[in-house]
């Protein structure tokens, strides 16, 4: 990619300013970490809050009478049965979590849906994926009666992510109680656009109408704003301000890539990607039946995902220490007796996490020994040609080092996405 | 990051292409990685040391720098042999990023050669070589 196609985004100037190391990400410059330390970043959001610049992410609505019959058949994630236990149907307000698939089942994109009406769906795809996504869905919908309009760069993104993001949030919007009334994970309230009739549910301060998420990447409580591009910068600083006493930071790339892994979210075109999206840690966003023998509805790549010969498996993983390997064409898995059985897909550090005899804690686990101060823990994604366990030992070979791992199904504790939003206020 | 205006680079130590600071101490030459090094790695969480008695030509890793986002090798500046290791670093590795020149010190070497210390750039010769790489 040469120079001239990177894209930036509307805090990019702000970004400099403050000191942030940058690097390219999915065809836009981006902050990997502030003055402050991509450590101490990952820290912030599980003890105060962080604030990420998510304008790099893609916007796509979907409008029109056969909206949901369109995703239906394109999103892996059943929309007529994904709401809470009883797998109720999405409603407007509530968002939900899957994959684009091509017919062979592999991996497009994945994709958080919101319902704005039954008519009308916001799609967020991953960076650089908007005119692809739309294009997809376009060509699928054929003579159908929808309307698919790629915001790419036409909205802008910021993530506010910790235990402290609705106590500073509650300092920037108006009539925050009401606001935060109910607002359980996964829904929404409110929109970006001034001429949507649900504009005024989530106003800023000075009036800025906002789409306010509780979404996210990090495994932590928090929320997705979502606003024109133009309101950005000064949304951020506003929130800056309000955040002072909460422990608040920005945060890069490198500490959005920590977070998720060590909250086993996976990242697009990495751990995902193209080869079949099933066997792995997100079986949640394929619509199974109960005893999981059939899908509950038709939609591209059910077929290959229901007839694969040679089936891979993914599976999270945590280390003995903080040691990474560097993923690539030369770094293995292998069992214990030496053999190749896959490669990894992600290696990093949670810098949060430790071991304390049999056990993981991190700095926010409420039993966590005294004097507790982890070096943080090696974890990520592998995918091998054999069916493992949880406990089962494997090593990761790169060209500098073997690490031990054990294959696990949840890796950093105590976690905070999920809590009731009343006792975060 | 810091612009090459703002990086800290002293005139008492002498810097190879690989960002490597030696400075000359009699009898030994103490290694560490300089301020660039250290702000484009951002934190360190861990080093990766030789054992004192190690030998290793020029240009060899002799260890690695782990940080958040990657694992590094560190190259000898000068052949020579280990006599020192910091080891303060095994608890404190953020001493590289904090103070690359003083407390974060990597290893201390008896060079072959002392002479060859004087090969490597000098302040000036490495801020040069650093705005040709920008």
């Amino acid at each position: 990619m040469n120079k001239k196609q990177i894209k930036k985004t509307p805090l990019h100037d702000w970004h400099l300013e403050h000191g942030a190391n940058m690097a390219v990400f999915g065809g836009y410059e981006m902050p990997l970490w502030y003055l402050s330390g991509a450590k101490r970043e990952h820290l912030a959001v599980l003890t105060g809050a962080g604030m990420f610049d998510t304008s790099h992410m893609a916007v796509i609505m979907v409008e029109g009478p056969d909206a949901l019959t369109l995703l239906q058949a394109c999103f892996t994630k059943d929309l007529d049965a994904c709401i809470g236990k009883d797998k109720t149907p999405l409603v407007p307000g509530r968002c939900a979590y899957g994959a684009f698939l091509d017919d062979m089942g592999h991996v497009r994109d994945d994709s958080v849906v919101s319902q704005v009406t039954p008519e009308i769906y916001m799609i967020v795809v991953n960076a650089g994926m908007g005119e692809q996504i739309a294009r997809h869905l376009k060509d699928q919908a054929g003579g159908s009666n929808v309307e698919i309009h790629d915001l790419t760069d036409g909205v802008g993104k910021i993530d506010i992510q910790g235990p402290m993001s609705a106590r500073i949030l509650a300092g920037i919007i108006r009539e925050p109680e009401l606001v935060f009334d109910r607002m359980v994970y996964f829904s929404f309230k409110g929109f970006f656009d001034d001429d949507s009739p649900l504009a005024d549910a989530v106003r800023l301060s000075d009036g800025t109408p906002v789409m306010l998420s509780r979404t996210g990447y990090t495994g932590e409580f928090g929320f997705e704003i979502f606003m024109s591009p133009y309101h950005i910068e000064h949304v951020w600083k506003m929130a800056l301000e309000a955040g002072k006493d909460f422990g608040f930071v920005t945060c890069g790339l490198a500490a959005r890539d920590s977070l998720r892994a060590g909250a086993v979210l996976p990242l697009s075109h990495q751990d995902i990607g193209p080869w079949p999206f099933i066997n792995n840690p997100w079986s949640f966003a394929l619509p199974f039946n109960d005893d999981r023998t059939d899908f509950t509805k038709k939609f591209m790549g059910d077929d290959a995902l229901k007839k694969i010969k040679e089936p891979e498996y993914t599976y999270p993983f945590t280390g003995f220490d903080l040691r990474k390997v560097s993923p690539g064409d030369s770094t293995v898995v292998t069992d214990p007796d030496g053999a190749k059985i896959g490669i990894v897909l992600t290696c990093v550090t949670d810098m949060a996490i430790g071991r304390v005899k049999e056990r993981i804690y991190s700095i926010a686990s409420p039993d966590k020994p005294d004097e507790f101060n982890p070096k943080g823990l090696s974890c990520g994604f592998v995918r091998v040609t054999r069916k493992l366990s949880v406990g089962d030992t494997v090593e990761l070979k790169d060209g500098r080092r073997t690490i031990k791992v054990v294959i696990v199904d949840d890796i950093r504790p105590a976690r905070t996405a999920r809590r009731a939003i009343k006792n975060m206020l | 990051m810091k612009e090459i205006e703002e990086l800290f680079l002293p005139d008492n130590v002498r810097y190879a292409e690989s960002h490597e600071w030696t400075r000359d101490d009699g009898a030994n030459i103490t290694i560490g990685i300089n301020d660039y090094a250290q702000d484009q790695l951002g934190d360190i969480v861990f080093v990766e040391l030789p054992d004192v008695g190690d030998t290793f030509e020029k240009g060899e890793d002799f260890g690695t720098l782990e940080s958040v986002k990657s694992v590094s090798e560190i190259y000898m500046p000068v052949s020579g042999e280990i006599i020192a290791i910091n080891k303060a670093l095994e608890e404190t590795p953020e001493l590289v990023n904090e103070e690359p020149y003083n407390n974060g010190w990597i290893i201390e070497v008896k060079p072959n050669d002392p002479d060859e210390i004087n090969t490597l750039m000098d302040s000036s010769e490495y801020l040069k070589m650093l705005k040709g790489e920008e």
